[in-house]
């Protein structure tokens, strides 16, 4: 209820004098919390979806996201022998998407490179159709970094499940704060996780360093409608029937809440991207999926 | 006041650091860069320079770099020339670009930045022929303005410029079919289309195309054309050092000359069939 948001911002500003100690006022949803609260209550909010993570969101975008995150792999169009940071990675969707991807661009690369040594002996060719002779996944690698260890059980059962062992690892790390050396990656990504970020200036910076000099950073986003007509269907489907699937098929009507209005609170496409700007990256550029409800946004270390 | 539409010259850290091959730069204040146009960078961006201990040098020029600014064309220009000598192996694709991003140092995220298709490969390499080109046709220009050599006629001159050109396309030969299907794609033939009549323009320029009148368009329209047809030619040709095509190329201007000459000698027959009509209408009227 929108109400609610009316009310809460006076209190905060009362608040902000009392509570320094613990960090500037920061939203959660509509309700304004200090930094240290945020960063609780965003944790326990996934401590407690995490089982139900994946079905939430297949009911909640009606397997849209499933979409999403196929387009923005296919932006990336990694090649073989690329290193993949996903940041918030949680239950592993980006990760599984990028080995596909990368084995079936190698598995063509080793095509074309078995067509141009016409003159082989049987012997040859029996070996080059050994698959760990020829490295499948070409060198390429994902590290999966969550900050919630729920979301990493889950993924890691996800990934025995489907069977993905192979270029994968899981790491438990802080957006603000990833647990790498510099210049490591050529690509980081991170899908519906940087609005959950207490400071997102930081993860901007640390994303950028830990980035190999010509490495690229993909964040896919909600964002702003900006098709007035658009946006208040919306608004009807956010608000109205989001936290009650979260409640009839999670039992989690808050956390739902929580989501919904976090990503009305979230910077539209264009500040995003002058953040991005700031935090040293270039050539950056954003696409609108779906009409503003879902951006990509893309830059490069360079 | 002529609007500037180039990026902001920021200095490029990274790309920078790699190019004078030191091993760390300090990390940059944030800057406020959300500022689009025009602002002299101020001096704080220039990284640093520590170098500690050897390191191997990525400055694929291996020169000094006077100017610090590197600007993104200027890195997108050098990754795409690195590209082209993977181009023999992996055609006009992404992978091309990546490899070519690698051997500045540079992640193979870096081909990124470019279409997947490859077309901004292809259009650079165009591009860099044409200049190529330019440059040798100037070049020949100004001997011949000094004296040192001799001024072409008109078919051999053509026939030159479009051999020197078309062979620029040997060493790719292989994959240039697939390139011109991509230039031939809608989204790119604005581009393509632009690069093929300017370089059919410098051609006439250079030799000796004054004309003002309709001319101008039948010349252009007739050289595009032998040109387009001697390339097609060429794809096919398995000759020894392309002479079929380069025959093919001779016999396509001698049409030409022999075609416009014919013109002239038509418009000189039509004038006289239509003073005969004349005549002849007068002797029936009296």
């Amino acid at each position: 209820c929108r109400c609610r948001a009316l009310l809460s911002r006076p209190a905060g500003r009362l608040r902000a004098r009392r509570d320094l100690a613990a960090g500037p006022d920061m939203h959660f949803g509509f309700q304004t919390v200090t930094e240290e609260e945020r960063r609780k209550k965003i944790y326990q909010v996934f401590e407690s979806v995490a089982k139900k993570y994946d079905v939430m969101n297949d009911s909640m975008t009606l397997g849209i996201h499933r979409l999403w995150k196929d387009i923005l792999m296919h932006k990336m169009n990694p090649s073989p022998g690329t290193l993949l940071l996903d940041v918030a990675g949680g239950t592993g969707d980006i990760a599984f998407r990028f080995i596909n991807y990368v084995s079936s661009v190698r598995e063509r690369q080793l095509q074309r490179k078995l067509k141009h040594h016409q003159n082989l002996s049987w012997q040859e060719i029996f070996e080059s159709y050994q698959k760990d002779k020829f490295n499948s996944l070409g060198d390429s690698q994902v590290v999966v970094c969550d900050i919630n260890r729920e979301m990493l059980k889950v993924g890691k059962q996800k990934a025995q499940h489907l069977g993905y062992s192979e270029g994968l690892s899981w790491v438990l790390g802080n957006a603000e704060e990833l647990p790498f050396d510099n210049d490591k990656f050529d690509v980081c990504t991170i899908a519906f996780g940087i609005r959950n970020v207490t400071r997102i200036d930081l993860a901007l910076q640390e994303a950028y360093r830990v980035l190999k000099p010509g490495g690229r950073f993909l964040c896919l986003e909600f964002s702003h409608v900006s098709n007035p007509l658009l946006s208040r269907l919306y608004d009807l489907y956010s608000f109205q029937v989001i936290p009650v699937l979260g409640e009839v098929i999670a039992g989690d009507w808050k956390s739902y809440q929580y989501l919904v209005e976090s990503i009305r609170r979230f910077p539209p496409q264009e500040e995003l991207k002058a953040m991005l700007e700031d935090a040293g990256f270039f050539k950056v550029d954003y696409e609108n999926l779906n009409f503003g409800i879902v951006a990509i946004h893309s830059g490069f270390k360079l | 006041v002529r609007c500037q539409h180039y990026p902001p010259l920021r200095a490029l850290q990274a790309s920078a650091a790699l190019r004078r091959a030191s091993d760390e730069h300090k990390k940059e204040p944030l800057t406020s860069s959300s500022q689009q146009h025009f602002d002299s960078p101020p001096a704080g961006h220039q990284p640093e320079q520590e170098p500690q201990g050897p390191r191997p040098s990525y400055t694929g020029q291996g020169g000094q770099e006077s100017e610090d600014y590197e600007s993104e064309e200027q890195l997108q220009h050098r990754i795409l020339t690195a590209a082209l000598e993977f181009v023999p192996e992996h055609g006009w694709t992404a992978e091309a670009i990546a490899e070519g991003a690698k051997t500045l140092g540079l992640s193979v995220a870096a081909a990124g930045m470019f279409h997947s298709d490859g077309s901004d490969l292809i259009l650079h390499f165009v591009s860099e022929c044409n200049t190529k080109l330019s440059r040798l046709l100037e070049k020949e220009q100004k001997l011949v303005q000094l004296g040192e050599a001799e001024k072409k006629p008109i078919d051999e001159f053509l026939r030159h410029a479009v051999e020197a050109r078309l062979r620029m396309l040997i060493p790719y030969i292989e994959k240039w079919p697939q390139a011109l299907s991509v230039l031939l794609l809608p989204r790119n033939i604005p581009s393509s289309l632009n690069l093929l009549t300017s370089m059919i323009d410098d051609i006439w320029h250079y030799a000796g195309d004054q004309s003002t009148d309709f001319n101008w368009y039948t010349r252009r329209a007739v050289l595009t054309g032998i040109y387009n047809t001697t390339e097609l030619v060429m794809m096919q040709d398995s000759s020894p050092d392309f002479e079929d095509t380069w025959r093919f190329l001779e016999n396509r201007v001698a049409d030409a000359m022999a075609m416009s000459s014919t013109a002239s000698q038509v418009q000189s027959t039509g004038e006289a069939v239509v003073q005969g009509l004349m005549g002849a209408a007068v002797t029936v009227s009296n």
